[in-house]
């Protein structure tokens, strides 16, 4: 079963949590740095958002199916959520094709590093945010 | 029939003979090439004098190619070498890129067995046709790098093409355990200490240039599945990663999920991790590609420092162990000297993960009191000194005072040290672990333990493919759902690993990271597009099983028993916190399971009528007698 109810759900999760990212100097300014504009397309439920980082700020952009991304990522819902708990083998999971990468690679990958605060603050801001049920590590 | 040159260089040292034997095809059938060659003459040889000791001149040396090897295709330059390792005491090898494997065929040789030890320092001449062992006077002392410079000018218009060099330093010269053997001064037999056993031969370098070609026997067949297998490369992130950043792309990964060892294994995460990640490799050090024979994933990096005191010139970039071993093991998070490290461990001819790991060692041992800079000749070797680090690693490469110590590797540098350094060591069977962590992944603490070759990720594909980078659907125990941090289905995993990944790097010796792409179905089609063969993936399998019972009686035959299957307190003690936290391997549960699936008995040896299903019976009478 899927970990998110709906996709206003899993909207609502993400989209807060990607906004905080983005209020969150220690990763937006290397995000912003990268000039990259990320589209991510997840299914079940199904749900399109672009982070866009080509400008002075992070812009989160849910169901932005026009803009011109330099890269497209594809996964579950379910691959998302455990992703920002550092829950993902992404040699695995990238493999395998549950998750499919399009754009320049390597500068995707240089964004690892820039993100590994992230896998702290997701734990927290499910709890700080009333979304303390799908805190894998609280169930754990 | 195609992919063999069709001919093995029997040359013994001491005599000075030189025969070349036409290939045995029922062999090339039965154990398609590489190490299932390698393996297989090499018990051959010494089934009557199985103590023979590994620098003793009747221990043979074998070096094979496999039927793909020096194909113009991605992953298919790879070849193997083989002995007894003076490091570990049992069966070692390395399974090595660059271009002399694919030359030796070229010259029309699918291997060389060497026996004996030449009076002199010497090195072998190969031209086609002429095969002659040559005064090595003027080579011997030098570093790797010089020799393969010298020789190619020497040797210029001696030979119908240019050749290449494969060549020991001053490490094997000196006999230094984890020895490694340099082709182009970069791709090394690194582990194992290969390098020691030349030079205990009195074996500088091998010349060998060929005019021939590797023809395939359906060049048609394996045109299509090249173009197929476009398709496949352009899609996989892997080979996308490798080609940007080489193997140390895995670094943002791996430190993800607790894979990279840091401070000696004692942590998981540390903020000097990104000062050497690739990021910071490609903007300080990295200068440009190279590649080895055929190869367009070009994983191979070109590094220079060309200021400070870690200059050095234009080569070799540090791949991702060296970069581990001489970086984060140490908690060096300078990567200029980390580049130095591997330069010098290049030139001496050692092996980078031994001497790093062996660094590290020997850091916390002065870190804890156990020696002194009285004994370490006033080197202060605490936790992040690169300047230390890269002096240590030139005293071992000359055995120069406490680097005499060293240069013997972790586990006889503990004996020696005394105290409690053993709680520091992370060998198996007397070699250092590969920086990938096995509480982050518990297969590879099975693979770690009962590898024939001591603690390897390479031994079998087990790194591979429950780390992520493989994908076997057409195996079920290559492609089944694994869970985190358990121990569940590893045994399973790894036996599948090992026969699947005999066959895959040690007999037809595809490489690991640049056919990683390759599905069970187009590596046994290009097997059999080379040589005209049919196998079955079915049969390749059962290939890889024997051939991987055959390095594993060789071990057993030198003494191996199931104690030396078990990890060192170091690499099972429980971290207490970052991303492995809580993460233990069942080694217990492991190793039974493991035992009855591969019929051990209790210690640790095959089972007479298991070797003997396997066709196996001089081993099977070897190890019980009858």
């Amino acid at each position: 079963m899927a970990t998110f109810e709906s996709a206003e759900k899993f909207e609502e999760v993400l989209v807060g949590f990607f906004k905080l990212m983005g209020e969150t100097p220690a990763i937006a300014d290397k995000l912003l740095a990268s000039k990259l504009i990320i589209r991510f397309n997840y299914s079940d439920p199904d749900l399109v958002v672009v982070v866009d980082c080509s400008g002075d700020k992070i812009d989160v952009r849910p169901h932005d199916k026009e803009t011109k991304a330099t890269v497209e990522m594809t996964m579950s819902a379910d691959i998302a959520h455990r992703f920002w708990f550092g829950k993902v083998n992404l040699t695995i999971a990238l493999t395998r094709k549950e998750m499919v990468a399009k754009g320049p690679i390597p500068k995707v990958l240089k964004l690892l590093p820039a993100i590994k605060p992230s896998y702290a603050l997701y734990p927290e801001y499910l709890e700080a945010n009333g979304y303390g049920e799908y805190n894998i590590l609280k169930k754990k | 029939m195609g992919g063999y040159a069709g001919q093995l260089l029997y040359i013994d040292l001491t005599s000075g003979s030189v025969e070349k034997k036409p290939l045995d095809m029922q062999l090339a059938r039965d154990f398609i090439g590489g190490l299932g060659f390698g393996t297989r003459i090499y018990l051959d040889m010494i089934k009557d004098n199985p103590e023979v000791a590994a620098l003793a001149p009747e221990n043979p040396f074998v070096i094979m190619t496999g039927p793909v090897t020096g194909l113009k295709m991605d992953g298919a330059a790879r070849w193997t070498v083989g002995t007894r390792s003076p490091q570990t005491g049992f069966w070692g090898d390395a399974n090595v890129g660059g271009f002399f494997g694919a030359h030796l065929k070229f010259a029309g040789y699918d291997g060389i067995v060497l026996t004996g030890k030449a009076q002199a320092p010497s090195y072998i001449y190969i031209d086609d046709d002429t095969v002659e062992i040559r005064d090595a006077d003027a080579y011997w002392g030098m570093d790797t790098y010089a020799t393969d410079e010298r020789m190619k000018t020497d040797l210029k218009g001696q030979s119908k093409r240019s050749g290449q060099v494969l060549a020991i330093g001053p490490a094997g010269e000196n006999l230094i355990p984890f020895a490694s053997i340099i082709n182009n001064k970069r791709h090394a037999a690194g582990r194992t200490g290969m390098g020691a056993v030349w030079g205990s031969k009195n074996l500088k370098a091998i010349y060998v240039s060929g005019s021939g070609k590797v023809v395939p026997a359906q060049p048609d067949e394996l045109k299509a599945l090249k173009e197929e297998l476009k398709e496949v490369y352009e899609e996989s992130i892997f080979i996308e990663a490798l080609k940007a950043s080489g193997t140390p792309a895995h670094i943002d990964v791996g430190i993800i999920s607790g894979d990279v060892p840091i401070k000696n294994w004692l942590i998981s995460d540390w903020e000097g991790m990104d000062d050497i990640g690739p990021g910071a490799i490609d903007e300080k050090i990295n200068v440009g590609h190279k590649t080895c024979y055929g190869c367009t994933v070009a994983c191979k990096k070109e590094a220079q420092v060309k200021e400070g005191p870690y200059k050095m010139e234009k080569g070799p970039s540090p791949e991702y162990e060296t970069v581990v071993s001489f970086g984060s093991l140490c908690l060096n998070n300078n990567i200029e000297s980390v580049a130095k490290g591997n330069e010098i461990c290049n030139r001496f001819g050692m092996d980078t993960i031994t001497c790093g790991a062996t660094i590290a060692f020997a850091i916390e041992c002065f870190e804890n009191g156990l020696i002194t800079e009285a004994d370490t000749d006033g080197v202060k070797l605490n936790w992040g000194n690169a300047e230390a680090i890269v002096a240590m690693t030139e005293k071992i490469g000359r055995r120069d005072g406490f680097g005499a110590v060293l240069a013997e590797g972790s586990a006889r540098a503990a004996a020696k040290i005394g105290k409690n350094a053993a709680d520091f060591l992370t060998t198996v069977k007397g070699l250092e672990a590969p920086m990938h962590d096995p509480r982050s992944a518990h297969g590879y603490a099975l693979a770690y333990g009962v590898s024939p070759r001591g603690a390897c990720h390479e031994a079998s594909l087990n790194f591979n493919v429950e780390g992520g980078a493989m994908f076997i659907p057409e195996i079920e125990a290559l492609s089944m759902e694994l869970e985190e941090h358990s121990s569940d289905k590893r045994a399973e995993l790894n036996v599948a690993c090992q026969d699947y990944g005999m066959f895959f790097s040690s007999c037809a010796v595809f490489c690991n990271l640049g056919s990683a792409p390759l599905n069970a179905t187009q590596a046994v089609a290009m097997v059999n597009y080379a040589t005209g063969f049919d196998y079955t993936i079915d049969e390749v399998v059962e290939i890889g099983k024997r051939v991987w019972y055959l390095k594993r009686g060789l071990s057993n035959l030198f003494g191996a028993r199931a104690g030396d299957d078990r990890l060192p307190k170091r690499l099972m003690t429980m971290m207490e916190e970052g991303p492995t936290e809580g993460s233990m391997p069942d080694m217990d549960r492991m190793l039974s399971e493991f035992y009855a699936l591969r019929g051990f008995d209790e210690n640790g040896v095959p089972k007479k009528e298991v070797l003997e299903q396997l066709k196996l019976d001089d081993l099977a009478k070897l190890l019980h007698g009858g």
